[in-house]
């Protein structure tokens, strides 16, 4: 062989090499490209003829509980509701739901509300979750979603026009305000506007709390956060998902009154009320009362419902029967603005602690028994 | 007669010489850049497929992963070849070498048959002598060789069929080149034209042709078999030949005297061409490839005939492995060894075609599962190499022997080649035990009428198929928990989807079968001519 054909054939060779990885590059730049929106959409299709189907045959199941929710299932009716939405997280979501259905069978009910958490992101699990929000309608309830904008986990390789990933936090609620995120918040808010059914989205909670997330005060301003709300809204709008109840959920620790975006851009007021005992340095035992009890007359002020999003206690340091039984007793009447509250029940939380807590109900029979019977109470 | 019209329409002259073009350099250039990509995105797919999240079940995991991993070698080992593909430089015969054309015959073989060949060999124009190696101790077989001036040899009770008579040949007769011709094969008449000059150079053991066919239009399973050789023959052979790791499979092949005699005489036993083959490479002896179609023989025409000379293929190329290969290993060049040691794992794919075939089953029935791979992800990562992979078999079509009739997708090869998983199970299992099947020539008349016996291992599955289908949906309808329900309608009915694929191709053996019914009742070699055209 001669040498210009030897050159000859490594240069193509480099060549191809490079024009199919930048093709590759190219067509995978998106997180989510059409064929997964078409495998999602196929699936969620037959998940809805299977339901369809099983209806015909066995009557519904969980959502025949559920009957008395189903006139309720509406943006409108669910930005004023007229009952009060029990509902919880469990951490066996979205792969399984196993842990609500041990949980309402503990309680002896249905929850109309369940909770499930998506970060931001590349991955597949951080695309718009349509699966698992099918089957949450398909089984009576409406869905929750917290929705965490953790800007790193976007590849740079993917999204050239992104910063590197260790200055993103720094003004990344600012980055969010000036469309960076658009590619992603479109792919979302297309995809809500499909679903056609009501979801709650509780976009970054806590945002007023200085220690816990990115896209807290330590890296952002507050003004920042609401041009990044209001931005955040407004894509939504525009493309039609005005089935999105939009759920602001500060820190009730810290202020937060800077960080109300406007009514006209909050359906729902929210916030977490956890009680850790004495599980580590920074916390103590708190009744329910204690934690939120205060903060209820300022939130109650917004005029909006209110909802507990994470809701639980653990058993360090103190009776949890008694602080579920405080909690709960004539809760109604004592926080009329309040309109749900969402279990936290998740096993392994080690989001703010070394060990993992176990923050599960269900194996305390006395402990179910007590919930159940102060709610038939109310 | 009324002619299926497959035969009415057949618009090719298959009794004229046809040959694969040589390579260009830009076309090698173009090949160079597909392969390259490809590699690539083989890359790209393995990056992604060894992922820990992918992980369900380690050991079947691995599993999967051998399987999987061993097709996409193979595919690669493919593409790596077909850069070497090389036609060799045509050598005209000199005249005044001797040599003998050896056909044999066996009891039960069809006369008519044999007329068409003798024929043939009498037309050849290069000096030769015909010898009909013959054991039927059926006069009208001696009958036949002397009116076809072929000299016939009486070969009667000679251990190891066909090598064993080609050896007692070799030992009654002086010619220097001796053409192995299968029976039921017609040469053409310049067959030994383009062959004899390639043994000018001292160190060619023999020299192989083409295999090509008369007869793939007369059944689905004929057309299916012959499509499954025809790149073998073409951009394959041609590409091992250009790296120097040819492969030679022996039949129709033309061996120097002094090499057969180098090794001791033709090999014995189920594969024997190829292990002569084998044998004389690894004793130093060269061969050429000549991809020229210069004879044209039958390919089996209905399931059974197919099944059964895919069973002792199958069988005999084991053997290769298990016992020629090891001893052989030493003095093979390393290409050879490659070469030799993909061609004796080729059958191995009825194993990994059963455990595919498995994989739904476990799920639906014990819920065991391999591997949790987001199934869009998998296409976006097999996609590209699917793309480049049928691409470059398309591309590379431009070097079969017959290009014009042969090129095309090749489905209905593809699809008996996976609908042949029992065959192949069961030359695995008869191998590993070491269980011999008595030698089988390749059916050259049709068997009919044994549907189910041969298409049983099918029935099992699609009964199987239907039995997990209403106990899914009853399951799933009637039983199973609606939380669990809702959250599992993908992989359920992902894996169902992947067991229908698999119906798919047990039907189309169905199908296959089902159409050999109505072969044509004349015998396919009423088809070959009497006289052929001069041939410049």
């Amino acid at each position: 062989m001669k040498r210009y054909q030897r050159v000859s054939i490594v240069g193509v060779s480099a060549l191809s090499v490079t024009l199919f990885f930048l093709l590759l590059t190219g067509l995978s730049r998106r997180g989510e490209g059409p064929l997964n929106r078409i495998l999602t959409d196929v699936g969620v299709m037959m998940s809805d003829l299977e339901n369809a189907l099983t209806e015909y045959f066995r009557g519904s199941g969980r959502s025949s509980r559920l009957r008395w929710f189903d006139p309720l299932r509406h943006v409108d009716s669910l930005a004023n509701p007229s009952r009060f939405l029990l509902g919880a997280y469990d951490s066996g979501l979205p792969e399984s739901l196993g842990g609500i259905t041990e949980l309402e069978s503990g309680l002896g009910m249905a929850f109309p509300l369940l909770h499930v958490y998506t970060a931001w992101g590349d991955r597949p699990e951080q695309q718009f979750p349509a699966r698992i929000l099918n089957a949450i309608w398909n089984l009576g309830s409406v869905p929750v979603i917290t929705w965490e904008p953790w800007l790193t986990d976007f590849e740079s390789v993917n999204h050239p026009h992104l910063p590197l990933r260790t200055e993103r936090d720094r003004g990344g609620l600012a980055a969010i305000a000036r469309g960076d995120y658009d590619f992603y918040i479109d792919a979302w808010a297309t995809e809500a506007a499909k679903l056609q059914h009501p979801i709650f989205l509780r976009f970054a909670h806590e945002m007023n709390d200085p220690y816990r997330y990115p896209w807290g005060p330590h890296n952002n301003e507050a003004v920042d956060f609401l041009e990044a709300w209001r931005h955040v809204h407004e894509r939504f709008q525009k493309a039609g998902a005005g089935n999105v109840l939009w759920v602001w959920s500060p820190h009730s620790a810290y202020p937060y009154y800077e960080y109300y975006p406007g009514d006209q851009y909050v359906d729902w007021v929210a916030t977490g009320v956890l009680n850790y005992g004495n599980v580590a340095y920074w916390s103590k035992w708190w009744t329910f009362e204690e934690i939120f009890g205060k903060k209820y007359i300022d939130l109650a002020a917004l005029r909006k419902p209110i909802m507990i999003a994470e809701f639980g206690s653990l058993s360090y340091g103190g009776d949890r029967v008694r602080w579920y039984e405080d909690a709960f007793h004539q809760f109604p009447s004592r926080y009329p603005a309040v309109k749900s509250l969402i279990f936290f029940h998740a096993t392994g939380d080690a989001t703010v602690t070394p060990q993992a807590l176990d923050w599960t109900v269900t194996h305390d029979s006395v402990l179910t028994k007590t919930i159940s019977r102060q709610i038939s109470l109310w | 007669m009324k002619k299926p019209a497959s035969v009415r329409n057949f618009p090719f002259d298959l009794w004229k010489r046809r040959e694969a073009p040589n390579i260009s350099f830009p076309q090698r250039l173009f090949l160079v850049a597909l392969v390259s990509a490809g590699l690539l995105a083989v890359v790209r797919l393995a990056d992604w497929w060894f992922r820990a999240e992918h992980v369900a079940d380690i050991a079947l995991f691995i599993l999967l992963s051998v399987a999987f991993w061993y097709g996409i070698g193979r595919i690669l080992v493919g593409w790596f070849n077909y850069l070497g593909i090389r036609k060799p430089v045509s050598c005209a015969a000199v005249p005044g070498m001797r040599v003998a054309i050896f056909t044999t015959s066996s009891p039960g073989e069809p006369l008519a048959m044999f007329e068409k060949t003798l024929a043939a060999c009498k037309r050849i124009r290069y000096p030769h002598t015909t010898y009909l190696l013959d054991d039927t101790q059926d006069p009208r077989f001696r009958e036949l060789a002397k009116r076809h001036g072929a000299v016939h040899l009486e070969l009667v009770g000679l251990p190891g069929a066909k090598a064993g008579k080609i050896n007692k040949a070799l030992s009654m007769t002086t010619e220097d080149f001796i053409l192995v011709l299968d029976p039921d094969h017609v040469p053409f008449p310049n067959f030994l034209d383009h062959v004899l000059g390639y043994f000018s150079d001292e160190q060619t053991g023999f020299v192989q042709v083409c295999q090509a066919y008369y007869n793939q239009h007369r059944s689905f399973v004929a057309r299916g078999a012959a499509e499954q050789t025809y790149g073998f023959y073409g951009p394959i052979l041609m590409g091992m030949y250009g790296h120097g790791s040819s492969l030679a499979i022996g039949a129709n092949c033309t061996f120097r005297r002094t090499a057969l005699e180098s090794i001791g005489g033709h090999g014995i036993g189920l594969a024997e061409d190829m292990v002569t083959a084998i044998r004389l490479h690894a004793a130093g002896w060269k061969s050429v490839y000549v991809p020229i179609i210069l004879s044209r023989g039958l390919v089996p025409e209905d399931l059974g005939s197919f099944f059964k000379q895919q069973l002792k293929w199958a069988r005999g190329v084991f053997e290769i492995l298990f016992s020629e290969l090891p001893f052989l290993w030493p003095t093979l060049r390393w290409r050879q060894r490659v070469s030799y040691f993909l061609l004796g794992t080729y059958y191995l794919c009825g194993v990994t075609t059963f455990f595919y075939l498995l994989i739904p089953y476990a799920y639906l029935w014990f819920g065991f599962q391999p591997a949790s791979m987001p199934f869009a992800e998998f296409v976006t990562m097999i996609g590209p190499v699917g793309l480049i992979g049928v691409t470059l078999y398309m591309a590379v079509q431009r070097w079969l022997c017959h290009s014009e009739m042969e090129r095309g997708l090749h489905w209905r090869g593809l699809m008996l080649k996976i609908a042949c998983w029992p065959v192949y199970l069961l030359a695995t299992v008869l191998s590993i035990t070491r269980t011999a099947i008595p030698y089988i020539p390749t059916a050259k008349e049709a068997m009919r009428g044994k549907f189910v016996r041969l298409t049983w291992p099918h029935l099992v599955v699609v009964l199987a198929y239907m039995t997990t289908l209403s106990i899914v949906l009853y399951q799933r309808i009637f039983i199973v928990p609606e939380e669990i329900l809702v959250l599992s309608t993908e992989a359920v009915w992902g894996m169902v989807g992947f067991a229908t694929m698999t119906i798919i191709f047990s039907l189309g053996v169905f199908y296959a079968g089902w159409k050999a019914r109505d072969l044509p009742p004349i015998p396919a070699w009423d088809a070959v001519p009497d006289h052929f055209e001069a041939d410049k």
